[in-house]
């Protein structure tokens, strides 16, 4: 028993200590510097961040480089199915044109009726969630994680992008930056798991907690009163009670899932084809 | 002057280090980009490391392998030096294994990936609930897990086609 652990103690130290042929360092010494890597980042330091922020920018330049013949491939594989979709699609915008068109002719009368309406009541739009900085920013990469739904963006701390600023596509609410760079920046995703924006639900007073699941666009509410029942096409827009995100932006929408035959949550941007998004500071007006 | 020859050793000599880096610095992940299939997703990485270092760890700089993790855990967004630790156990365990087996065969090596992958995992959960705020899913990981250890023979049968072309263009 004695020999069998002492055979057991030999052979790991000689893993950990014995440098092999054309090794140049023992596995010992680079578990150490892995821990202290770990220690130093988690403290957190002035210096450490710039450091660090150093290495993120100088690695994700590496990344955009590396990445860009897998990115051409993508491309073309996107744009072979994207060509023999086009004459369903066409065919689908054409009868969404057509509602679209009613229902504008529509609002266009609400918007008028609001602002009379608003004028009346002499209550003036609220200044402090406008925006004061805003910048385009392009997805430089989409880091395929099973754990972690974020993006990488080629605007950082250089052009004004600050941590905690959220991040819209295509008028939609996609992420607020978590790490802000000299030269790039990365935004967590809305369907990150560790994603959490209070909400309200359309056409009723129902707040919830919105969470990522981590799995494409499907998200979940938490936190709704008991037995309240999910309706389809319902459209969720943030309450504001964080009091980070200004209220009424949009987020998400129901729908019916075929499959699963339940109501499910989904994000209204598709984030797997943003290209390009807006940083702000506030609401996106 | 440089040799034709010479180069191709190189290259080969070099190719699981490129393999490597690539993975770490690219979003492509093979099986994640095709929908509905994305169940099947592992991780080729550690299926490489835990090879090289088993077989062939001359293959492999335990210094690179480092800094791949870096690499990794900068562009993913967990805490620096988590995935470069993580691999490095993974080479631990490999080399121990190493050292302590006699014959080395298929169905061992297989089955020893499990501990290897157990006490990687374990070391990588450790670091993400103690030094980051990060919620995972624990299912997901079981999921890749299994499936990186499902298809380790499929890889071991390429790996050692490419020790052999190694091997025998030095004969």
């Amino acid at each position: 028993m004695a020999e069998q652990r002492d055979d057991l103690l030999i052979a790991l130290r000689y893993a950990l200590l014995k440098k092999g042929t054309k090794q140049k360092f023992s596995l010992f010494f680079l578990i150490i510097v892995s821990v202290l890597v770990i220690i130093l980042d988690k403290l957190s330091y002035s210096y450490i961040t710039k450091t660090r922020a150093v290495l993120n920018d100088f690695i994700y330049q590496v990344a955009i480089v590396t990445s860009s013949p897998e990115k051409f491939t993508k491309y073309l594989i996107d744009r072979g199915i994207h060509h023999y979709s086009v004459y369903d699609e066409n065919n689908l915008l054409k009868e969404q044109n057509a509602e679209l068109k009613a229902q504008l002719v529509n609002n266009q009368f609400l918007k008028t009726e609001n602002e009379m309406l608003k004028e009346a009541l002499k209550l003036n739009s609220n200044k402090s969630i406008e925006q004061d900085v805003s910048v385009i920013a392009k997805v430089v990469i989409d880091q395929e994680s099973p754990y972690l739904k974020s993006f990488l963006l080629n605007k950082g701390t250089s052009d004004g992008v600050k941590k905690g600023m959220t991040v819209f596509s295509d008028k939609y609410l996609i992420g607020t930056i978590v790490e802000a760079n000299y030269l790039t920046s990365r935004v967590l995703l809305i369907n990150d798991l560790n994603s959490k924006i209070p909400v309200i639900i359309q056409d009723s007073n129902v707040n919830a907690i919105l969470s990522g699941q981590g799995v494409k666009r499907r998200m979940v509410l938490d936190y709704l009163p008991e037995q309240y029942q999910l309706e389809p096409g319902r459209n969720i827009y943030t309450s504001g009670k964080d009091g980070i995100l200004a209220a009424g932006i949009a987020v998400g929408e129901t729908y019916y899932n075929e499959k699963d035959k339940i109501v499910e949550v989904r994000t209204l941007a598709d984030l797997d084809q943003t290209l390009f998004v807006q940083i702000t500071n506030g609401q996106l007006r | 002057m440089l040799s034709f020859k010479f180069i191709k050793e190189k290259f080969i000599k070099s190719l699981p280090l490129v393999i490597l880096y690539f993975l770490s610095l690219n979003s492509f992940v093979l099986v994640n980009d095709i929908p509905n299939v994305d169940v099947f997703s592992f991780n080729l990485q550690m299926i490489i490391i835990y090879f090289y270092a088993l077989k062939f760890p001359e293959y492999l700089g335990f210094g690179h392998v480092f800094l791949i993790g870096i690499f990794k855990d900068v562009l993913i967004g967990t805490p620096l030096g988590s995935t470069a630790l993580c691999y490095l156990v993974l080479c631990l365990v490999a080399t121990y294994l190493r050292n302590v087996t006699l014959r080395p065969r298929l169905a061992s090596e297989w089955f020893t990936f499990v501990p290897a992958l157990f006490f990687s995992n374990a070391t990588y959960f450790t670091i993400i609930n103690n030094f980051s705020n990060l919620s995972f899913y624990y299912v997901e990981l079981l999921r890749v897990t299994f499936f990186t250890f499902l298809f380790f023979p499929i890889f071991y049968f390429f790996l050692n086609s490419h020790l052999k072309l190694y091997n025998k263009d030095n004969a």
